[in-house]
């Protein structure tokens, strides 16, 4: 077996990066260490800090330095909703809606069937587990509205219904500000079929 | 290798793959060229007109060219007209394309396989039927010349309906003196309804179930089926 070298192994590791293919790679490897080697350093350090400081919280998943986040802890939060969403991204813009008072859980993914990405492969036990806690009034899923989101709403709404807890599912249709046409019609024609009654 | 040109085709998305930064890869199931597989350049960019758009289960029209294994996608519509699958019935879309994914050979056209995979997608929006999942079974096996032997049994003799027979994969029913246990096992009448395409009878319903399982778990060389692993512990769930 050939013996690596330093730099063999640094443009290896930086593989491990999404959408960095071994050209990219190789040329990260040279940009941070012919000019930019503090930021070289700075990176380094903080990837061991962070692997080091931080974990998942105990109650809503995202990555904190405590056992359980500030927000999952602010007594300004509503506990009896808990919204579950995909990603840390999806959260932050749930927030940005000033719309949700709530606590979160983030699945950090999705059922992915073809994927292989089961219930069990996203402990989506937990999250029932979670909602089950006697505080929690409703539980409101606002995965994506793809299949894979949809695929996820519809287990954890599953599993919310046998335990008897009350469960929501965020709505979807035309934008606000939406022009009918300007709508993609795949979400026109859903919005249609989930029309409701004004009366 | 042959160079195309593929301007507007009926499609579905099976599956979608993240490649590089902004791409996928797309496999997909055409009505003239079967199981394709498709470079989406810049799909998963933020504004890319192919975001929501390349979604399993629904009825689209694709143009491709290139040569190769990968072929570019060079155009996309969405055609409409199925709702979009939700709850159980969107697990057995899943395991509808686990199916094609598994046992369609690549660039091999499968028109009458695609119009039952499309009418049984849109049966599904109407609510889910074990009859439309046995339907499609059927079609896929017979269309890759799987298809079982239900005319006579082994030794030529006509099927009997009061008869219990064992089904040997590959070669066909065997008459039994008395029912058997295996899920190889079935009526005679279960072997005449499948012949017929037809699942009213609930026993024969039932019957189908355990035979089409072994069959595509032979077919597929013995390895479980993912999505038939995730639907079983949905049905733990309640
Ligand atoms: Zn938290």
């Amino acid at each position: 077996m050939k013996a690596t070298n330093s730099l063999d192994h640094l443009i290896e590791s930086l593989r491990c990066l999404p959408g960095v293919g071994p050209k990219s790679a190789q040329r990260i490897a040279y940009y941070l260490l012919q000019r930019d080697r503090d930021g070289a350093a700075a990176l380094a350090a903080a990837l061991m800090q962070s692997l080091e400081t931080l974990r998942h919280c105990q109650r809503c998943n995202t990555l904190t330095e405590a056992d359980i986040c500030e927000r999952c802890l602010s007594p300004q939060r509503d506990a009896s909703l808990l919204c579950v969403v995909e990603s840390p991204v999806d959260m932050n813009m749930m927030e940005q809606t000033l719309a949700y008072s709530g606590l979160y859980y983030v699945l950090m993914g999705r059922l992915s069937p073809l994927d292989g990405v089961g219930p069990r492969e996203l402990s989506l036990e937990r999250v029932l587990a979670r909602a089950s806690d006697g505080v929690v009034k409703e539980l409101i899923l606002a995965t994506n509205f793809t299949n894979e989101g949809e695929a996820t709403a519809h287990y954890l709404s599953e599993g919310a219904r046998a335990r008897g807890l009350s469960v929501t599912r965020i709505a979807r249709g035309v934008p606000v500000g939406g022009e009918l046409e300007y709508v993609d019609p795949g979400t026109l024609a859903q919005a249609v079929r989930e029309r409701r009654s004004l009366a | 290798m042959l160079r195309h040109r593929v301007d507007a085709q009926a499609a579905y998305v099976l599956h979608t793959y993240p490649f590089r930064e902004t791409s996928l890869i797309v496999e997909v199931f055409s009505r003239d060229w079967g199981r394709v597989s498709l470079m989406a350049r810049g799909a998963r960019r933020p504004r890319s007109a192919l975001r929501g758009l390349l979604m399993a289960f629904q009825p689209l029209e694709l143009g491709w060219s290139g040569k190769g294994e990968v072929q570019t996608l060079t155009k996309a519509e969405w055609l409409g007209g199925q709702p979009l699958l939700s709850g159980k019935a969107l697990f057995c879309g899943y395991y509808l394309n686990e199916l094609l994914l598994n046992l369609l050979p690549r660039e091999d056209a499968h028109e009458r396989l695609f119009s039952v995979y499309a009418q049984t997608l849109r049966r599904f929006a109407d609510g889910l039927h074990e009859a439309d999942l046995r339907r499609f079974e059927c079609a896929l096996l017979s269309e890759l010349g799987y298809g079982l032997t239900l005319a006579h049994d082994v030794e030529g003799a006509g099927i009997s309906a009061e008869a219990s027979y064992a089904y040997e994969i590959e070669r066909g029913p065997v008459r039994l003196a008395a029912p058997g246990d295996s899920p190889l096992c079935v009526s005679g009448r279960t072997l005449i309804d499948l012949a017929h395409d037809d699942f009213t009878d609930p026993r024969s319903l039932a019957e189908a179930k355990p035979l089409m399982r072994a069959l595509i778990t032979h077919y597929t060389g013995g390895k479980g089926l993912e999505t038939r692993k995730i639907f079983m512990e949905l049905q733990e769930l309640s």
